[in-house]
């Protein structure tokens, strides 16, 4: 057993009190009901529990409006009935027929993932939704001229569960049967939340581009998800048709999704035991209402509305959805200082980033950009632009607004790739490369707009950077193999380490805060942090200290310079402020219209006539 | 000829184990079907409009039409049930009575499109997308379990022979019949279109929607009342959508409470198809994804039609998202 | 998290708990019987005709002193058509101490899927509508029927077309449920036993609203009849009208769910005229027994298609049984399984004698065909023992 840091027991990552409450409760439930009609609505609540969870990894962990969810459910559950039934004659046991439905369902997941990727958002919604149309249409109508799914009759008598010789056939039996998986489900939800698989689905949900620009893989991500869902609707839905003894079309319907859905929202999105609750409350309340069987569904569609504008996270809410709010923070004035040192404030802290030594080294281009160009419809926004950084270098690029500067940052780290020309880091070629992989090879950015993770806190923030340097799988995931474990602490320690630059400012209990919560400046330092924490050897930085006042701009300036001096960072920087570009930088470039109208020092620079024109404008009667 | 005859033959045994018609037997039914898909067309382009202008301006699909849709059936039925006698007569001249009907379905249901819209989506204007379209699905949930509670489950009858002449109710062109009442939903539904085209091209409120469409932020600078502008293309596109619905009433001459789910889906795939955001993209999307339902009929068979409409809905989204009509929108980083 | 989760536990056992029913054999503790079918959902309308026309027959018996004096409940299980609910809904009644019998569940795979429970708990089903073939096939003893099996219609109708209408081409379309795709499946397996040579199939959506593009493929086939298996009057109502406006000019054979003369004749306005349309009893109608019944609902709940009577009568005959079972002043369910699969010659409102054979199944029951004659339906012929 592990001891936290909080001195609680735990057994992997539960607190053990817990952990007993939990088995306690479900091992006495069936001698506690007062008949078989009770316990059957409890393992019903398990297999709700079980999709209810599949659902909040695809729609709650990763934001993937998925409205064909149902469908996997489906999916499983006709598997089941064809491989273990008189249907066509095939028994396979049960311990090998639930991982074949899950991964049956999961593959159609993966299909349906790809659908994803090229829409989002309502699109998606609908295109899911069409998915669980057909399927529907196909499970009602492919019983002839080839009876596969028995058509509007399904296919009944299916065989009950055997695994190594016992039979489950009574009502408790299957209970516990369900219990069971939706433990393991339950067990899986939380691993995954707590692992850089987590991270990476609520980096994606929060931002999909920022992710993209801090490593993380959104198109595996993606796929990943609704695999992953799907296969859990997949087991459960074998599950299910054992226990009923028979599919059918309508039990996989509309109803079937929508409840599925409120449990989620009721439950708060993302929000694991928020979500049994509510799954708890959900299947058990139709129940004891049954009698008012119409406003059932009436009451599901208030309850939807209601919460979604009155409460959107929920009845346990941790995951906020309400409407972005900044909220307005105090900087504490005696840390303010124009810093020499590199650290801020008092730097009692445990994680303290090792010291590489940089400074400009003119034998090293580590970035060439050769005839970059890109052309938007007609506008060259970018004009065979051709540019060497060096190792250790910090490069300024000015220029009036729509030179073209953040069009280059977003040409280097893939955003889309340039209509022609090439960009080479490090020697090698990285043109047109995804940018996760750009992050891979070592480059990494901030935005020009703030793109955090809002609603993940700062320490989170900086553990998504590491995404893309681990490689932890769902296997190591899952089973907490100690690969995973030492990946984990190697990730926060880094993470620290790269907060911890900015001394109290990102550190101690700032660590918990969600990133919506901090102030202005500290979000720009953040968004900083976050991308040194990639572990890049070449930062782009738009407009580090836009909307800062003097003082924040002097501390960050000299804190940017000091990054070079002490870690070995190179820095490609877009900034307006000239004082800041002439204090820091080794070289400016000027560009206007995509092309690039000046390069050198900073005085050479800010005198060229066509640097001053591009700012200032023509004298009358000059061409 | 041949060849799409042999792969037509293998798909239909497939589907259907009975011989394959002959080329000439499916030919002679085209320009039936052709008929039988503008009039459907020319509804799911009604309903489809509705779901492309809000989205145009809130850029959310509105799950609820559906179901407003159908509240305008009922709407249109209870009309004519007023105006009938027990007998069976008309209070007034047939002509009348449909417009009643349809005027007062636009009417009644474009009112309950900006009662949805002050209600259930105002108060998530600035909400992530996901709360948005749950909010709608409940909207959608509790429209449909009303009306199941409040008229029951029963289906609603149009009594519709005596609102047309006997004489004029049906034509036949060669082997093609045409009924009136299908000419009548044609041209009511291409008259709004055009009335829609009309208003949003060359009035100053039709440009402040369409202003408003490409930028609300900068519409708002203009002196342009957001909220209004927004009341008002709910009010157009669920009018619309109530109009389809008595339109169908009069047409099929049924309407029950649960007629919104599938006219919901199948108009927002047409508004897809043709181009989501764009009006002319609706309708045309509308008539296309009617036409090849009917031709599909034929064609393929009858079970599996409504298959035929969302595989092509999925197509589009995956190789065209943004539609025959519409427009790719680069995405400013 | 942990103080949320207990709470939660803490509702579900209270509410649990608030539901036990002591239990009771003795007819004084309570007599209650179970109406089990979709009642909410998109067969809501015929659903509820069934509690309706239940709940008529058990207020009926209640006004007069119920059984032993003690009056019986009515419980309503709604399963909206979905096993997976249904099967609550049987664990439900299994475990309500109270509860003797049920009436339903009306859709095949419901039924299907609670057969095993029902049994288990030795529960009595009787249900209106449920008319696949194999229910009845598997030995439970639980189960009876009112209504007829798929394959008890379709040949008669079959035969009838072939014989009595003697067609030469049949195109035969059917909505995609169990009671329309057997009786479907029957009628073509006929007429294809009698040498019918042209017959063609197609399937229909439910409540489409709209059939001509499936008509225009009709047409240009020019039948002789056209056969159309649907559940529910309206989709008749709309099928003929437009099949007339197209200028089909086959003969029209509808199935059970078409003979409504308010849904089908009146609402076709005329295009009906001429149809024919197969029944498993009587018009309603025209039975003098049924009279009383006919008034009651029509003047509660409006107008009737064919789902009420079949309810109101399987009502009545559960009662009976259980009247019979509690003459002894204790009432067990075994015993009142025993007196339903004895009951013989049942005189209800539908007009035919009811008897159950033992397999539970309708004993000696007869295909009614009709004709629409003049705005109403004329009976045409009866088949008997097919």
């Amino acid at each position: 057993m592990a001891l936290s840091s909080l001195g609680q027991k735990k057994i992997g990552d539960i607190p053990l009190q817990s952990l007993v409450l939990i088995l306690a409760v479900v091992v006495v439930i069936p001698w506690i009901m007062p008949n078989n009609y009770w316990i059957r609505i409890a393992g019903n609540a398990g297999l709700w529990i079980m999709l209810s969870l599949g659902l909040n990894v695809v729609a709650g962990f990763a934001g993937l409006l998925d409205l064909g969810y149902v469908a996997f459910y489906a999916i499983g559950g006709y598997t089941y009935a064809l491989l273990c039934s008189g249907h066509w004659n095939i028994h396979l046991p049960f311990w090998l027929v639930v991982p074949i439905c899950a991964l049956a369902a999961s593959a159609c997941g993966w299909g349906l993932g790809f659908t994803s990727l090229r829409v989002s958002g309502d699109y998606l919604a609908i295109v899911t939704l069409g998915f669980a149309e057909i399927v529907r249409l196909l499970l009602l109508n492919l019983d002839r001229p080839i009876n596969i799914t028995g058509g509007p009759n399904g296919l009944p008598d299916l065989d009950f569960a055997h695994i190594f010789g016992f039979t489950f056939r009574t009502v408790t039996q299957y209970y516990y049967l369900v219990m069971f998986f939706a433990l393991l489900v339950i067990l899986a939800s939380y691993r995954l939340k707590r692992s850089r698989l987590g991270r990476g689905w609520e980096a994606l949900r929060e931002d999909e581009l920022a992710a993209d620009a801090m490593g993380v893989n959104t198109t595996y991500m993606k796929l990943l998800a609704f695999g992953i869902g799907a296969s859990i609707a997949g087991g459960a839905g074998a599950v299910f048709a054992s226990w009923q003894g028979g599919v059918f079309p309508n039990n996989f319907g509309f109803s079937q999704l929508v409840t599925v859905y409120c449990m989620l929202i009721l439950g708060g999105v993302g929000n694991i035991w928020g979500v049994i609750l509510a799954a708890i409350i959900l299947s058990i309340l139709p129940e004891a209402l049954r009698e008012y069987g119409a406003f059932r569904m009436i009451g599901y569609g208030l309850l939807l509305v209601v919460l979604m504008a009155l409460r959107p996270q929920g009845i346990l809410g941790e995951i906020s959805l309400r409407p972005k709010r900044k909220k307005k923070e105090v900087e504490e004035p005696e840390t303010l200082k124009a810093a020499e040192e590199l650290f801020y404030g008092d730097g009692s802290h445990d994680f303290v980033k090792p010291l590489k030594k940089g400074k400009l080294n003119k034998d090293r281009v580590l970035l060439e950009l050769k005839d970059l160009t890109m052309i938007f419809g007609g506008l060259h926004a970018v004009d065979r632009l051709s540019l060497k950084v060096y190792e250790g270098e910090i490069l300024s690029i000015i220029g009036p607004n729509g030179a073209g500067k953040t069009t280059v940052f977003n040409l280097i780290t893939g955003i889309y790739p340039p209509t022609s020309g090439h960009i080479i880091f490090d020697g090698k070629e990285i043109t047109g490369l995804k940018p996760h992989k750009v992050v891979e090879k070592g480059v990494a950015r901030t935005f020009q707009t703030l793109r955090l993770f809002t609603n993940m806190t700062v320490l989170e923030n900086a553990m998504v950077a590491q995404h893309c340097r681990t490689k932890s799988g769902l296997f190591s995931i899952l089973f907490r193999l100690p690969g995973f474990l030492k990946e984990e602490e190697e990730i926060e320690r880094v993470a620290k380490e790269n907060l911890g630059l900015f001394g109290a400012r990102l550190t101690g209990f700032r660590y918990k805060q969600k990133a919506i919560n901090l102030s202005y400046a500290n979000r720009r330092r953040l968004e900083i942090a976050r991308a040194l924490a990639t572990d890049s050897r070449l930062i782009l930085l738009d407009e580090p200290s836009a909307g800062m006042n003097p003082k924040e701009t002097e501390e960050i300036t000299r804190f940017i310079r000091n990054l070079r001096d002490k870690y070995g960072y190179t820095f490609i920087i877009i900034e307006h402020k000239l004082n800041v570009v002439r204090t820091i930088s080794d070289r400016v470039i000027a560009l206007d219209y995509g092309k690039k109208i000046a390069e050198g020092s900073y005085d050479e620079v800010a005198d060229n006539e066509y640097v001053v024109q591009a700012y200032l404008g023509r004298k009358k009667g000059r061409v | 000829m041949g060849k799409i005859r042999d792969w037509f033959s293998y798909l239909s045994h497939f589907v259907y184990a009975e011989k394959l018609e002959s080329m000439d037997q499916i030919l002679q039914q085209i320009p039936q079907q052709l008929i039988n898909g503008v009039t459907v067309g020319g509804v799911y382009a009604l309903i489809a409009i509705g779901y492309t202008m809000v989205y145009g301006i809130l850029f959310m699909l509105n799950f609820a039409h559906g179901e407003v849709y159908m509240i305008g059936g009922f709407t249109g039925w209870w009309v004519l049930h007023l105006l009938t006698n027990s007998s069976g007569g008309l209070l007034l001249n047939g002509f009348i009575v449909i417009i009643l009907m349809i005027l007062f379905a636009m009417a009644l249901t474009g009112a309950l499109g900006m009662g949805i819209e002050r209600f259930a989506y105002r108060p998530l204007r600035n909400a992530p997308r996901m709360n948005l379209l749950l909010s709608a699905l409940g909207v959608t949930i509790v429209l449909r379990n009303l009306v199941l509670n409040l008229q029951g489950a029963k289906i609603r009858f149009f009594h519709t022979s005596a609102l047309i002449p006997k004489s004029i109710q049906v034509f036949h062109i060669g082997g093609t019949v045409i009924s009136f009442m299908r000419l009548l939903v044609i041209g009511v539904s291409i008259g709004l279109m055009a009335i829609l085209t009309w208003f949003v091209k060359e009035t100053k409120m039709g440009k402040a929607m369409r202003a408003t469409a490409q930028d609300t932020e900068a519409a708002t600078f203009m002196g342009i009342d957001v909220n209004r502008i927004i009341l008002l293309t709910f009010l157009i596109g669920s009018a619309l959508g109530g109009a389809a619905g008595a339109l169908v009433g009069l047409l099929f001459t049924q309407v029950d409470y649960y007629v919104g789910y599938v006219a919901g889906l199948k108009g927002f795939t047409a508004a897809v198809l043709g181009g989501i955001g764009s009006i002319p993209g609706a309708m045309v999307g509308g008539f296309i994804l009617g036409i090849v339902e009917s031709l599909a009929t034929t064609l393929i068979s009858s079970t599996y039609k409504d298959v035929v409409s969302f595989i092509i809905l999925i197509l589009v989204l995956l190789i065209r998202p943004w539609g025959i009509l519409g427009e790719k929108a680069p995405e400013k980083v | 998290m942990k103080k949320v989760l207990l709470l939660g536990l803490s509702v579900c056992l209270i509410i649990a708990f608030s539901t036990i029913n002591g239990y009771a054999a003795d007819v004084s503790k309570g007599l209650s019987i179970g109406a089990a079918g979709p009642f909410t959902g998109p067969a809501a309308a015929p659903g509820m005709e069934i509690f309706n026309s239940i709940k008529i027959a058990v207020d009926e018996k209640n006004a007069a002193g119920g059984i032993k004096g003690v009056k019986v409940k009515l419980v309503m299980g709604d399963d909206a058509g979905d096993a997976a609910q249904g099967v609550n809904v049987a664990e439900k009644f299994c475990a309500d101490k109270t509860m003797y019998g049920v009436i339903g569940p009306p859709m095949s795979n419901v039924a299907e899927a609670t057969l095993r429970m029902y049994a288990q708990c030795n529960l009595t089903c009787i249900t209106t509508a449920a008319s696949r073939p194999d229910l009845t096939e598997k030995g439970y003893h639980h189960f009876f029927r009112v209504n007829a099996r798929d394959d008890a219609h379709g040949p008669a109708v079959g035969h009838f077309i072939a014989e009595d209408l003697k067609a030469k081409s049949v195109y035969v379309l059917n909505t995609k449920d169990t009671y329309s795709q057997g009786y479907a499946d029957q009628v073509v397996a006929t007429l294809k036993k009698l040498g019918v040579k042209k017959i063609w199939r197609d399937t229909i959506v439910a409540s489409a609203k709209d059939y001509s593009s499936v008509l225009t493929r009709v047409k240009a086939k020019n039948p002789d009849v056209l056969v159309v298996g649907a559940k529910t009057a309206p989709d008749h109502a709309v099928m003929v009208r437009q099949m007339r406006e197209l200028g089909i000019k086959a003969i029209y054979f509808g199935s059970e769910g078409a003979k409504d003369k308010k849904d089908f004749i009146q609402a076709s306005e005329g295009a009906a005229e001429g149809a024919y349309l197969n029944h498993f009893a009587p018009d309603i109608y025209k039975i003098p027994e049924a009279a009383h019944y006919v008034k009651v609902y029509e003047s509660k709940y409006g107008s009737l298609s064919g789902f009420g009577p079949p309810a109101y009568d399987a009502t009545n005959i559960l009662l009976n049984a259980m009247e019979k079972a509690a003459a002894d002043g204790d009432i067990t369910r075994k015993e009142v399984m025993k007196y339903m699969a004895q009951t013989k010659n049942y005189r209800g409102i539908l007009g035919f004698p009811i008897t159950f054979d033992k397999k539970g199944d309708l004993l000696g029951g007869a295909t009614y065909i009709f004709k629409v004659v003049g705005g109403d339906f004329k009976l045409v012929k009866v088949a008997k023992g097919m």
